[in-house]
Protein backbone atom coordinates (compact mmCIF):
# COMPACT_ATOMS: atom_id res chain seq x y z
CA UNK A 1 0.00 0.00 0.00
CA UNK A 2 2.92 2.34 -0.66
CA UNK A 3 1.58 3.77 -3.89
CA UNK A 4 2.45 7.42 -4.57
CA UNK A 5 -0.57 9.19 -5.95
CA UNK A 6 0.37 11.67 -8.65
CA UNK A 7 -2.59 13.52 -10.15
CA UNK A 8 -0.51 16.23 -11.86
CA UNK A 9 -0.18 14.63 -15.33
CA UNK A 10 -3.88 13.75 -15.33
CA UNK A 11 -5.04 17.19 -14.26
CA UNK A 12 -2.82 18.72 -16.95
CA UNK A 13 -4.99 16.89 -19.49
CA UNK A 14 -8.31 17.65 -17.85
CA UNK A 15 -9.48 19.42 -21.03
CA UNK A 16 -9.41 16.06 -22.86
CA UNK A 17 -11.54 14.53 -20.13
CA UNK A 18 -13.98 17.45 -20.22
CA UNK A 19 -14.44 16.97 -23.96
CA UNK A 20 -15.20 13.33 -23.20
CA UNK A 21 -17.72 14.32 -20.53
CA UNK A 22 -19.44 16.65 -22.98
CA UNK A 23 -19.62 13.89 -25.61
CA UNK A 24 -21.07 11.50 -23.02
CA UNK A 25 -23.82 13.99 -22.16
CA UNK A 26 -24.46 14.65 -25.84
CA UNK A 27 -24.86 11.01 -26.83
CA UNK A 28 -27.07 10.35 -23.80
CA UNK A 29 -29.37 13.29 -24.61
CA UNK A 30 -29.74 12.34 -28.27
CA UNK A 31 -30.36 8.69 -27.39
CA UNK A 32 -32.98 9.53 -24.75
CA UNK A 33 -34.91 11.67 -27.28
CA UNK A 34 -34.78 9.01 -30.00
CA UNK A 35 -35.44 6.26 -27.46
CA UNK A 36 -38.64 7.97 -26.32
CA UNK A 37 -39.88 8.16 -29.93
CA UNK A 38 -39.07 4.48 -30.54
CA UNK A 39 -40.59 3.58 -27.18
CA UNK A 40 -43.83 5.42 -27.95
CA UNK A 41 -44.12 3.67 -31.30
CA UNK A 42 -43.42 0.25 -29.77
CA UNK A 43 -45.83 0.79 -26.87
CA UNK A 44 -48.53 1.87 -29.32
CA UNK A 45 -47.98 -1.28 -31.41
CA UNK A 46 -47.78 -3.47 -28.32
CA UNK A 47 -51.16 -2.22 -27.06
CA UNK A 48 -52.85 -2.64 -30.43
CA UNK A 49 -55.75 -5.11 -30.50
CA UNK A 50 -54.35 -6.53 -33.77
CA UNK A 51 -52.02 -9.48 -33.34
CA UNK A 52 -50.09 -8.63 -36.48
CA UNK A 53 -48.95 -5.36 -34.87
CA UNK A 54 -48.74 -6.61 -31.32
CA UNK A 55 -46.61 -9.67 -31.89
CA UNK A 56 -43.59 -8.16 -33.72
CA UNK A 57 -43.41 -5.32 -31.18
CA UNK A 58 -43.45 -7.82 -28.30
CA UNK A 59 -40.72 -9.90 -29.94
CA UNK A 60 -38.57 -6.81 -30.53
CA UNK A 61 -38.97 -5.64 -26.93
CA UNK A 62 -38.24 -9.07 -25.44
CA UNK A 63 -35.20 -9.55 -27.63
CA UNK A 64 -33.67 -6.24 -26.60
CA UNK A 65 -34.48 -6.71 -22.93
CA UNK A 66 -32.84 -10.12 -22.83
CA UNK A 67 -29.55 -9.49 -24.62
CA UNK A 68 -26.53 -7.54 -23.32
CA UNK A 69 -26.11 -3.96 -24.58
CA UNK A 70 -22.52 -4.54 -25.72
CA UNK A 71 -23.84 -7.05 -28.26
CA UNK A 72 -26.13 -4.35 -29.67
CA UNK A 73 -23.24 -1.91 -29.94
CA UNK A 74 -21.08 -4.39 -31.85
CA UNK A 75 -23.98 -5.56 -33.94
CA UNK A 76 -24.80 -2.05 -35.12
CA UNK A 77 -21.17 -1.14 -35.70
CA UNK A 78 -19.86 -4.30 -37.37
CA UNK A 79 -22.82 -6.41 -38.50
CA UNK A 80 -25.40 -3.93 -39.79
CA UNK A 81 -22.97 -2.21 -42.22
CA UNK A 82 -22.18 -5.59 -43.79
CA UNK A 83 -25.86 -6.32 -44.21
CA UNK A 84 -26.74 -2.96 -45.74
CA UNK A 85 -23.33 -2.34 -47.34
CA UNK A 86 -23.12 1.10 -45.73
CA UNK A 87 -20.61 2.35 -43.24
CA UNK A 88 -21.65 3.80 -39.88
CA UNK A 89 -19.59 6.16 -37.76
CA UNK A 90 -19.00 5.06 -34.16
CA UNK A 91 -21.28 7.90 -33.04
CA UNK A 92 -24.14 6.82 -35.29
CA UNK A 93 -23.78 3.12 -34.39
CA UNK A 94 -23.72 3.97 -30.68
CA UNK A 95 -26.79 6.21 -30.96
CA UNK A 96 -28.65 3.50 -32.87
CA UNK A 97 -27.72 0.85 -30.29
CA UNK A 98 -28.57 3.05 -27.30
CA UNK A 99 -31.84 4.40 -28.67
CA UNK A 100 -33.24 1.08 -29.88
CA UNK A 101 -32.29 -0.60 -26.62
CA UNK A 102 -33.71 2.16 -24.43
CA UNK A 103 -36.72 2.31 -26.77
CA UNK A 104 -37.53 -1.28 -25.84
CA UNK A 105 -37.32 -0.43 -22.14
CA UNK A 106 -39.26 2.84 -22.50
CA UNK A 107 -42.00 0.96 -24.37
CA UNK A 108 -42.49 -1.22 -21.31
CA UNK A 109 -42.54 1.87 -19.09
CA UNK A 110 -45.24 3.50 -21.22
CA UNK A 111 -47.26 0.32 -21.55
CA UNK A 112 -46.94 -0.43 -17.82
CA UNK A 113 -48.25 3.05 -16.99
CA UNK A 114 -51.26 2.70 -19.28
CA UNK A 115 -52.29 -0.80 -18.22
CA UNK A 116 -51.88 0.11 -14.54
CA UNK A 117 -54.90 2.44 -14.73
CA UNK A 118 -57.76 0.59 -13.03
CA UNK A 119 -60.45 -1.08 -15.13
CA UNK A 120 -63.19 1.01 -13.57
CA UNK A 121 -61.66 4.12 -15.12
CA UNK A 122 -61.81 2.62 -18.61
CA UNK A 123 -65.35 1.34 -18.09
CA UNK A 124 -66.52 4.62 -16.58
CA UNK A 125 -65.15 6.64 -19.48
CA UNK A 126 -66.69 4.27 -22.00
CA UNK A 127 -70.02 4.37 -20.18
CA UNK A 128 -70.00 8.15 -20.62
CA UNK A 129 -69.78 7.54 -24.37
CA UNK A 130 -66.16 8.60 -24.95
CA UNK A 131 -64.40 7.34 -28.04
CA UNK A 132 -61.15 5.44 -27.57
CA UNK A 133 -59.02 8.48 -28.36
CA UNK A 134 -61.04 10.78 -26.08
CA UNK A 135 -60.87 8.20 -23.29
CA UNK A 136 -57.11 7.94 -23.68
CA UNK A 137 -56.55 11.68 -23.80
CA UNK A 138 -58.91 12.73 -21.03
CA UNK A 139 -58.90 9.86 -18.56
CA UNK A 140 -56.15 7.31 -19.00
CA UNK A 141 -53.03 9.21 -20.11
CA UNK A 142 -53.18 11.96 -17.46
CA UNK A 143 -53.22 9.29 -14.75
CA UNK A 144 -50.76 6.99 -16.47
CA UNK A 145 -48.30 9.83 -17.05
CA UNK A 146 -47.63 10.35 -13.34
CA UNK A 147 -46.97 6.64 -12.86
CA UNK A 148 -44.54 6.54 -15.78
CA UNK A 149 -42.23 9.21 -14.40
CA UNK A 150 -40.29 7.20 -11.77
CA UNK A 151 -39.50 4.21 -14.04
CA UNK A 152 -38.76 6.64 -16.88
CA UNK A 153 -36.12 8.52 -14.89
CA UNK A 154 -34.66 5.22 -13.71
CA UNK A 155 -34.32 3.96 -17.29
CA UNK A 156 -32.74 7.24 -18.41
CA UNK A 157 -30.27 6.92 -15.54
CA UNK A 158 -29.38 3.41 -16.74
CA UNK A 159 -28.95 4.74 -20.27
CA UNK A 160 -26.54 7.38 -19.06
CA UNK A 161 -24.41 4.63 -17.51
CA UNK A 162 -24.63 2.48 -20.65
CA UNK A 163 -23.13 5.29 -22.77
CA UNK A 164 -19.71 4.20 -21.43
CA UNK A 165 -19.94 1.24 -23.84
CA UNK A 166 -19.67 3.63 -26.79
CA UNK A 167 -15.95 3.80 -25.95
CA UNK A 168 -15.57 0.22 -27.20
CA UNK A 169 -16.47 1.53 -30.68
CA UNK A 170 -13.86 4.31 -30.32
CA UNK A 171 -16.44 7.06 -29.84
CA UNK A 172 -14.70 9.86 -27.93
CA UNK A 173 -16.78 9.65 -24.75
CA UNK A 174 -15.39 10.10 -21.24
CA UNK A 175 -14.07 6.55 -20.93
CA UNK A 176 -12.39 6.63 -24.36
CA UNK A 177 -10.75 9.97 -23.60
CA UNK A 178 -9.54 8.48 -20.32
CA UNK A 179 -7.92 5.62 -22.24
CA UNK A 180 -6.10 8.20 -24.38
CA UNK A 181 -4.94 10.11 -21.30
CA UNK A 182 -3.82 6.83 -19.76
CA UNK A 183 -1.78 6.00 -22.86
CA UNK A 184 -0.03 9.37 -22.58
CA UNK A 185 0.56 9.43 -18.83
CA UNK A 186 0.81 5.75 -17.80
CA UNK A 187 -1.16 6.64 -14.69
CA UNK A 188 -4.12 4.21 -14.80
CA UNK A 189 -4.97 4.48 -11.12
CA UNK A 190 -5.24 8.28 -11.20
CA UNK A 191 -6.94 8.42 -14.61
CA UNK A 192 -9.60 5.82 -13.92
CA UNK A 193 -10.21 7.10 -10.40
CA UNK A 194 -10.65 10.63 -11.78
CA UNK A 195 -13.19 9.58 -14.38
CA UNK A 196 -15.00 7.37 -11.85
CA UNK A 197 -15.45 10.52 -9.75
CA UNK A 198 -16.55 12.47 -12.85
CA UNK A 199 -19.14 9.83 -13.67
CA UNK A 200 -20.24 9.84 -10.04
CA UNK A 201 -20.76 13.60 -10.07
CA UNK A 202 -22.58 13.43 -13.42
CA UNK A 203 -24.86 10.58 -12.34
CA UNK A 204 -25.64 11.96 -8.90
CA UNK A 205 -26.49 15.32 -10.50
CA UNK A 206 -28.69 13.54 -13.05
CA UNK A 207 -30.50 11.55 -10.39
CA UNK A 208 -31.08 14.69 -8.31
CA UNK A 209 -32.46 16.47 -11.39
CA UNK A 210 -34.65 13.44 -12.06
CA UNK A 211 -35.95 13.49 -8.51
CA UNK A 212 -36.64 17.21 -8.74
CA UNK A 213 -38.50 16.79 -12.05
CA UNK A 214 -40.47 13.90 -10.58
CA UNK A 215 -41.43 16.02 -7.61
CA UNK A 216 -42.52 18.97 -9.77
CA UNK A 217 -44.43 16.89 -12.29
CA UNK A 218 -46.41 15.04 -9.64
CA UNK A 219 -46.89 18.07 -7.37
CA UNK A 220 -50.58 18.32 -8.24
CA UNK A 221 -51.34 15.00 -6.56
CA UNK B 1 -29.47 -5.65 -49.50
CA UNK B 2 -27.69 -8.19 -51.68
CA UNK B 3 -25.78 -9.75 -48.81
CA UNK B 4 -26.32 -13.48 -48.42
CA UNK B 5 -25.78 -14.60 -44.86
CA UNK B 6 -23.94 -17.89 -44.47
CA UNK B 7 -24.50 -19.33 -41.03
CA UNK B 8 -22.23 -22.33 -41.60
CA UNK B 9 -19.44 -20.17 -40.14
CA UNK B 10 -21.37 -20.30 -36.84
CA UNK B 11 -22.00 -24.04 -36.87
CA UNK B 12 -18.34 -24.71 -37.82
CA UNK B 13 -17.13 -22.71 -34.83
CA UNK B 14 -19.87 -23.78 -32.46
CA UNK B 15 -17.38 -25.31 -30.06
CA UNK B 16 -15.54 -21.97 -29.65
CA UNK B 17 -18.76 -20.16 -28.78
CA UNK B 18 -19.75 -22.91 -26.34
CA UNK B 19 -16.38 -22.63 -24.64
CA UNK B 20 -17.10 -18.92 -24.26
CA UNK B 21 -20.53 -19.69 -22.86
CA UNK B 22 -18.97 -21.90 -20.19
CA UNK B 23 -16.72 -19.02 -19.08
CA UNK B 24 -19.75 -16.67 -19.08
CA UNK B 25 -21.53 -19.06 -16.71
CA UNK B 26 -18.40 -19.46 -14.57
CA UNK B 27 -18.33 -15.70 -14.19
CA UNK B 28 -22.06 -15.24 -13.81
CA UNK B 29 -23.06 -17.73 -11.08
CA UNK B 30 -20.21 -17.00 -8.61
CA UNK B 31 -20.77 -13.24 -9.08
CA UNK B 32 -24.42 -13.67 -8.13
CA UNK B 33 -23.58 -15.82 -5.09
CA UNK B 34 -20.81 -13.52 -3.83
CA UNK B 35 -23.06 -10.54 -4.53
CA UNK B 36 -25.83 -12.04 -2.42
CA UNK B 37 -23.53 -12.88 0.49
CA UNK B 38 -21.71 -9.52 0.55
CA UNK B 39 -24.97 -7.70 -0.12
CA UNK B 40 -26.58 -9.30 2.92
CA UNK B 41 -23.74 -8.07 5.16
CA UNK B 42 -23.88 -4.58 3.65
CA UNK B 43 -27.65 -4.49 4.24
CA UNK B 44 -27.10 -5.37 7.90
CA UNK B 45 -24.64 -2.49 8.17
CA UNK B 46 -27.05 -0.15 6.38
CA UNK B 47 -29.80 -1.04 8.86
CA UNK B 48 -27.57 -0.61 11.88
CA UNK B 49 -28.44 2.25 14.23
CA UNK B 50 -24.70 3.04 14.50
CA UNK B 51 -23.65 5.73 12.06
CA UNK B 52 -20.13 4.31 12.00
CA UNK B 53 -21.59 1.29 10.20
CA UNK B 54 -24.49 2.78 8.28
CA UNK B 55 -22.67 5.73 6.65
CA UNK B 56 -19.79 3.76 5.04
CA UNK B 57 -22.21 1.16 3.73
CA UNK B 58 -24.36 3.92 2.21
CA UNK B 59 -21.29 5.37 0.48
CA UNK B 60 -20.36 1.89 -0.77
CA UNK B 61 -23.80 1.27 -2.23
CA UNK B 62 -24.02 4.68 -3.92
CA UNK B 63 -20.49 4.41 -5.29
CA UNK B 64 -21.29 1.18 -7.10
CA UNK B 65 -24.76 2.18 -8.23
CA UNK B 66 -23.82 5.64 -9.51
CA UNK B 67 -20.88 4.72 -11.75
CA UNK B 68 -20.99 2.65 -14.97
CA UNK B 69 -20.13 -1.00 -14.41
CA UNK B 70 -17.66 -0.89 -17.33
CA UNK B 71 -15.64 1.75 -15.44
CA UNK B 72 -15.67 -0.50 -12.38
CA UNK B 73 -14.33 -3.48 -14.35
CA UNK B 74 -11.62 -1.37 -15.99
CA UNK B 75 -10.73 0.17 -12.65
CA UNK B 76 -10.38 -3.23 -10.99
CA UNK B 77 -8.29 -4.55 -13.87
CA UNK B 78 -5.96 -1.62 -14.61
CA UNK B 79 -5.98 0.58 -11.49
CA UNK B 80 -6.64 -1.62 -8.47
CA UNK B 81 -3.52 -3.86 -8.93
CA UNK B 82 -1.30 -0.77 -8.53
CA UNK B 83 -2.95 -0.07 -5.21
CA UNK B 84 -2.45 -3.56 -3.82
CA UNK B 85 0.85 -4.16 -5.60
CA UNK B 86 -0.25 -7.48 -7.14
CA UNK B 87 -1.35 -8.48 -10.62
CA UNK B 88 -4.95 -9.62 -11.11
CA UNK B 89 -5.94 -11.96 -13.92
CA UNK B 90 -8.71 -10.59 -16.18
CA UNK B 91 -11.08 -13.22 -14.81
CA UNK B 92 -10.47 -12.38 -11.15
CA UNK B 93 -10.73 -8.63 -11.85
CA UNK B 94 -14.05 -9.21 -13.61
CA UNK B 95 -15.28 -11.50 -10.84
CA UNK B 96 -14.31 -8.93 -8.22
CA UNK B 97 -15.95 -6.04 -10.09
CA UNK B 98 -19.16 -7.90 -10.86
CA UNK B 99 -19.50 -9.35 -7.34
CA UNK B 100 -19.04 -6.01 -5.63
CA UNK B 101 -21.36 -4.26 -8.09
CA UNK B 102 -24.02 -6.92 -7.54
CA UNK B 103 -23.58 -6.77 -3.77
CA UNK B 104 -24.48 -3.06 -3.79
CA UNK B 105 -27.76 -3.74 -5.60
CA UNK B 106 -28.50 -6.84 -3.51
CA UNK B 107 -27.93 -4.83 -0.32
CA UNK B 108 -30.70 -2.46 -1.39
CA UNK B 109 -33.04 -5.39 -2.12
CA UNK B 110 -32.33 -6.95 1.30
CA UNK B 111 -32.73 -3.60 3.03
CA UNK B 112 -36.04 -2.89 1.31
CA UNK B 113 -37.30 -6.38 2.08
CA UNK B 114 -36.27 -6.39 5.73
CA UNK B 115 -37.68 -2.92 6.32
CA UNK B 116 -41.00 -3.93 4.78
CA UNK B 117 -41.60 -6.24 7.77
CA UNK B 118 -43.36 -4.46 10.59
CA UNK B 119 -41.07 -3.45 13.44
CA UNK B 120 -43.35 -5.17 15.93
CA UNK B 121 -42.22 -8.53 14.64
CA UNK B 122 -38.59 -7.90 15.51
CA UNK B 123 -39.61 -6.51 18.89
CA UNK B 124 -41.82 -9.49 19.63
CA UNK B 125 -39.06 -11.93 18.63
CA UNK B 126 -36.63 -10.16 20.95
CA UNK B 127 -39.23 -10.03 23.72
CA UNK B 128 -39.43 -13.83 23.72
CA UNK B 129 -35.66 -13.97 24.11
CA UNK B 130 -34.30 -14.38 20.58
CA UNK B 131 -31.03 -12.75 19.64
CA UNK B 132 -30.89 -10.38 16.66
CA UNK B 133 -29.45 -13.14 14.47
CA UNK B 134 -32.05 -15.68 15.55
CA UNK B 135 -34.90 -13.25 14.97
CA UNK B 136 -33.51 -12.45 11.53
CA UNK B 137 -33.19 -16.13 10.61
CA UNK B 138 -36.40 -17.47 12.12
CA UNK B 139 -38.84 -14.60 11.82
CA UNK B 140 -37.83 -11.90 9.36
CA UNK B 141 -36.06 -13.69 6.49
CA UNK B 142 -38.65 -16.44 5.90
CA UNK B 143 -41.25 -13.74 5.35
CA UNK B 144 -39.20 -11.50 3.08
CA UNK B 145 -37.64 -14.12 0.80
CA UNK B 146 -40.90 -14.43 -1.13
CA UNK B 147 -41.16 -10.65 -1.53
CA UNK B 148 -37.56 -10.31 -2.67
CA UNK B 149 -37.59 -13.18 -5.16
CA UNK B 150 -38.64 -11.15 -8.26
CA UNK B 151 -36.03 -8.48 -7.51
CA UNK B 152 -33.27 -11.07 -7.08
CA UNK B 153 -34.24 -12.83 -10.30
CA UNK B 154 -34.02 -9.48 -12.10
CA UNK B 155 -30.59 -8.92 -10.58
CA UNK B 156 -29.45 -12.31 -11.88
CA UNK B 157 -30.54 -11.28 -15.37
CA UNK B 158 -28.63 -8.02 -15.07
CA UNK B 159 -25.47 -9.84 -13.96
CA UNK B 160 -25.71 -12.20 -16.94
CA UNK B 161 -25.88 -9.15 -19.20
CA UNK B 162 -23.08 -7.33 -17.37
CA UNK B 163 -20.80 -10.36 -17.62
CA UNK B 164 -20.50 -9.62 -21.36
CA UNK B 165 -18.55 -6.46 -20.46
CA UNK B 166 -15.72 -8.67 -19.19
CA UNK B 167 -14.82 -9.11 -22.88
CA UNK B 168 -13.44 -5.55 -22.76
CA UNK B 169 -10.77 -6.64 -20.26
CA UNK B 170 -10.20 -9.80 -22.39
CA UNK B 171 -11.88 -12.44 -20.28
CA UNK B 172 -12.49 -15.26 -22.75
CA UNK B 173 -16.24 -15.38 -22.33
CA UNK B 174 -18.97 -15.56 -24.96
CA UNK B 175 -18.80 -11.99 -26.23
CA UNK B 176 -15.01 -12.12 -26.41
CA UNK B 177 -15.10 -15.31 -28.49
CA UNK B 178 -17.74 -13.76 -30.71
CA UNK B 179 -15.59 -10.68 -31.30
CA UNK B 180 -12.54 -12.84 -31.97
CA UNK B 181 -14.37 -15.06 -34.45
CA UNK B 182 -15.95 -12.15 -36.30
CA UNK B 183 -12.57 -10.46 -36.63
CA UNK B 184 -10.89 -13.69 -37.78
CA UNK B 185 -13.38 -14.68 -40.46
CA UNK B 186 -14.79 -11.23 -41.16
CA UNK B 187 -18.31 -12.55 -40.82
CA UNK B 188 -19.61 -10.15 -38.13
CA UNK B 189 -23.26 -10.39 -39.15
CA UNK B 190 -23.62 -14.15 -38.72
CA UNK B 191 -21.43 -14.45 -35.64
CA UNK B 192 -22.73 -11.45 -33.69
CA UNK B 193 -26.33 -12.42 -34.46
CA UNK B 194 -25.60 -15.94 -33.20
CA UNK B 195 -23.99 -14.52 -30.04
CA UNK B 196 -27.07 -12.36 -29.44
CA UNK B 197 -29.32 -15.43 -29.76
CA UNK B 198 -27.18 -17.48 -27.37
CA UNK B 199 -27.46 -14.69 -24.79
CA UNK B 200 -31.20 -14.53 -25.38
CA UNK B 201 -31.57 -18.27 -24.76
CA UNK B 202 -29.45 -17.95 -21.60
CA UNK B 203 -31.29 -14.92 -20.19
CA UNK B 204 -34.90 -15.30 -21.30
CA UNK B 205 -35.80 -18.12 -18.84
CA UNK B 206 -34.83 -15.75 -16.01
CA UNK B 207 -37.08 -12.98 -17.31
CA UNK B 208 -39.91 -15.46 -17.70
CA UNK B 209 -39.39 -16.72 -14.15
CA UNK B 210 -39.24 -13.19 -12.72
CA UNK B 211 -42.58 -12.43 -14.39
CA UNK B 212 -44.11 -15.57 -12.88
CA UNK B 213 -42.80 -14.74 -9.40
CA UNK B 214 -44.21 -11.23 -9.68
CA UNK B 215 -47.64 -12.50 -10.70
CA UNK B 216 -47.71 -15.05 -7.91
CA UNK B 217 -46.67 -12.40 -5.40
CA UNK B 218 -49.38 -10.02 -6.64
CA UNK B 219 -51.98 -12.77 -6.23
CA UNK B 220 -50.91 -13.73 -2.72
CA UNK B 221 -51.11 -10.14 -1.49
Amino acid sequence: MSYDWEFGPVLARIDMLLIGLLNTVKIAAVSICLGVLIGLLLAFLRLSPRRILRFPAAAFIEFYRNTPPIVHFFWFFYALPVLLSVSLSPYLAAVLALSTQSGAFYAEVFRGGIVSVERGQWEGARALGMTRSALMRRVILPQAFARMIPPFTERSFELLKTTALASTLAYADLLYQAMLVNAETFRPLEVYTTIAVMYLVLLVTASQLGRYAEHRLTAYQ
Amino acid sequence: MNYTPDFSIVTDNWIVLMRGLVVTIELWIPSVLFGLAIGFLIAQMRLSPRRLLSVPSLVYVELFRDTPVLIQLIWFYYAFPLLIGAQLSPFSAALLGLSLNTSAYCAEIFRGGIRSIHRGQMEAAKAIGMTQAQAMRRVILPQVVKRMLPAFTNRMIEVAKMSSLASVISVHELMYQGRLLSATYYRPFEILTAVAFIYFVLIYPGTFLAGRFEKRLARSN
